[in-house]
């Protein structure tokens, strides 16, 4: 506690008081222990801490659910996926309400498992998130996977994402507290990039608040100095390198591709899809998946959500329409969503 | 056409509003309508305490107990919490075709060990056997009568009274969870499911005591908001005093659950006044299941609704979630 109010003390010291800071997670957990260790009551009103795309189930795009339900609907099929995608709202509905054969994994182990255990079936894999889950993806297929088992890969990269809302001026972002666990597999050198061209200062940090203030202090000394450099307040699990064996694997499966984001569009360079070596394991190719338009969901604010453009409680579907148990939009869905966040914590 | 959903039976806000609006429509007796764990009823001049409550966990047995032993600690405690000793229990049986005897059996010694533990007798039963897949092996219904030995309406709270939980919270919620989704995780996290007649009686002869209930479904949170409401005072809790497990801490940090909303089946949310929250407290340590009982906030009259404060001094407000967090855990 003493610690905590050290930091804190800190952090004042150190905030402009002419102008506003405003500092970016993009990391469905940092935003979680910000919001449920009530860190915002405890900053200057002029620094703000902006919920980013931290949250890989907000951004998986709307035609894959759909492709995802209609594989569920086959015969031959059984689908499974992380928990929180069955219930993520489409215009078709969600996995849960119209999917038929699916199922919840925890682990990608567990679809090599099923497609073990059902020879029979065709098991496709609907597997999403950032760099850490595409890390265990890849190493089922590196050690083996049985002939009936395909990938939807729905994987997105960080590092790209960010780079977007570092252009867009209407954000305006003076720093980065970078995710823990992805760039436990990218490295903090991934994050160079930030602070090399964009004079943006980009601060690894863990999952205490501690760690988190920690991180934000960091940023705000490098402002105040003028300053820009990656640091890392994580370096006990994150090293600069990152775990080079991991993205070797995931590079030998993966490459990059030009893919949509929910809410946000098509953006180059930014998706991850199975290699052509390994053609025969893409459910894309294998069953052939239309690219389906996004429809827009009325009143739905997760798109802007998601790019720090807004807050949750500035959408009018936020805690009416749109809860946990009735979620309208995909930032409700997820444990990393912003809005489910923002509702679970409650408002100070 | 509006149709029950999961969520309705979660003792959350779902929950609150099926009864408000329905049920209360219908039924609302004089000894309903406060809606208290346990009613106060005559019988010629004669008082009592009584409760029911049904019981379809999943799974039947659970690290720490099985339906059995929640079918009766369950209802004593809602008994206990309404300030009465807990005397007599009903018990009704549905079972379903096929459920094998020997699981009965286990359930039904189960019940007989409480029951003896908790101090109450099963004085009337009933048995039906459903056909197959009809239900879920088998569901508990028991209701509970006991002798009043204080009475405890929320009207008895005032601003700066002292919120005491008699120990750890989350532990049924995590071991049931663990149970049911077949986690792979080697933890010791055994339900909390007690009876907890020999916690709760000494308290009855502590003058300041004013109010209590048993955190079960929607965890000691939604109780708090329930309390807020009920006795139109603010709730300030310290996150840092409230007990909770380490391994229960992480296990729900990984899930992404919140320990202050998670059910529990051996636990007491006491209401005293602040002097007398001292005596409480030595009271409730004295006994093993109150061994890690902790004062964990106050009222207040200077908001409405419960704030938390956090480990770091930040403030959140706690809400009535109206979320299904683990269906079907008590």
């Amino acid at each position: 506690m003493k610690t905590t109010q050290n930091i804190l003390k800190h952090i004042r010291s150190l905030v402009p008081a002419d102008r506003k800071v405003r500092i970016m997670n993009v990391c469905g957990s940092h935003e979680h222990t910000i919001a449920f260790s009530g860190m915002r009551t405890l900053l200057p009103e002029s620094l703000e801490i902006i919920p980013g795309p931290g949250c890989p189930v907000c951004v998986c795009p709307e035609s894959d659910i759909i492709n995802a339900i209609s594989l569920s609907t086959r015969d031959d099929v059984i689908l499974v996926t992380y928990g929180d995608m069955l219930r993520v709202p489409s215009k078709e509905g969600s996995i849960r309400s119209r999917g038929r054969n699916y199922r919840m994994i925890t682990s990608p182990s567990e679809a090599v498992a099923l497609a073990r255990s059902n020879p029979d079936k065709k098991i496709v894999f609907f597997s999403i998130g950032f760099e850490t889950t595409t890390a265990p993806t890849a190493a089922i297929l590196e050690t083996g996977v049985p002939d009936n088992l395909f990938i939807l890969s729905s994987h997105r990269l960080t590092p790209t994402i960010m780079e977007v809302l570092v252009k867009d001026q209407e954000i305006g972002i003076d720093g980065f507290i970078a995710p823990g666990h992805v760039s436990a597999i990218v490295g903090a050198n991934a994050w160079n990039v930030f602070s090399e061209q964009y004079g943006i200062p980009t601060v690894v940090a863990g999952f205490e608040a501690e760690s988190l203030m920690l991180g934000i202090t960091e940023i705000l000394i490098q402002l105040k100095r003028g300053m820009a450099s990656t640091g890392n307040v994580y370096a006990g699990v994150v090293r600069p390198e990152g775990n080079v064996q991991a993205r070797a694997i995931m590079d030998r499966y993966f490459e990059v591709a030009d893919v949509n984001w929910r809410g946000i569009g098509h953006i180059p360079a930014s998706g991850l899809e199975l290699r052509d070596a390994h053609a025969m394991k893409d459910a894309r190719k294998v069953f052939g998946l239309p690219e389906i338009k996004e429809s827009h969901i009325p009143g739905c604010l997760c798109g802007t959500i998601v790019l720090g453009k807004a807050y949750p409680s500035a959408c009018g579907l936020f805690k009416k329409a749109c809860t946990p148990k009735t979620p309208k939009g995909p930032c409700m869905v997820s444990m990393e969503g912003s809005c489910n966040i923002w509702f679970k914590a409650g408002s100070a | 056409m509006n149709y029950i959903e999961i969520g309705h039976g979660s003792g959350g806000k779902l929950m609150r509003d099926l009864i408000q609006n329905l049920f209360l429509k219908y039924l609302g007796s004089e000894e309903l309508k406060p809606l208290e764990d346990a009613a106060s009823v005559k019988i010629g001049s004669a008082e009592a305490a009584m409760t029911t409550d049904s019981y379809v966990i999943r799974p039947l047995f659970f690290p720490g107990g099985d339906i059995g032993k929640l079918s009766v600690c369950g209802t004593v405690n809602d008994l206990l919490v309404s300030g009465a000793v807990p005397r007599y229990l009903s018990l009704g049986v549905i079972l379903e075709e096929g459920f094998p005897l020997e699981s009965l059996e286990i359930v039904l010694k189960s019940i007989s060990e409480s029951a003896l533990a908790a101090g109450v007798r099963v004085v009337t039963g009933d048995t039906k056997v459903v056909e197959k897949n009809k239900c879920d092996g088998l569901y508990i219904n028991t209701t509970g009568m006991g002798e009043i030995a204080r009475q405890l309406p929320v009207s008895n709270v005032s601003a700066g009274d002292a919120i005491i939980i008699s120990g750890t919270v989350g532990d049924h919620g995590t071991a049931v969870a663990i149970a049911r989704h077949g986690f792979d995780i080697q933890a010791p996290v055994k339900s909390d499911c007690s009876s907890l007649t020999d916690l709760i009686i000494p308290l009855f002869k502590i003058e300041g005591l004013r109010w209590m209930r048993d955190p079960t479904r929607g965890g000691l949170a939604t109780v708090l908001v329930e309390l807020s409401g009920a006795a139109g005072l603010g709730i300030e809790i310290n996150e840092e005093r409230v007990p909770v497990r380490e391994d229960v801490r992480f296990i729900q940090d990984m899930l992404g659950y919140d320990p202050l909303y998670l059910a529990n089946e051996g636990k007491a949310v006491i209401v005293t006044s602040s002097e007398s929250a001292a005596r409480v407290l030595e009271s409730l340590k004295r006994h093993p299941l109150g061994k890690d009982a902790a004062v964990i906030g106050k009222t207040t009259a200077k908001f409405r609704g419960v704030r938390l404060k956090t480990k770091i001094g930040g403030e959140r407000a706690l809400e009535m979630l109206e979320e299904e967090m683990l269906p079907r855990i008590c």
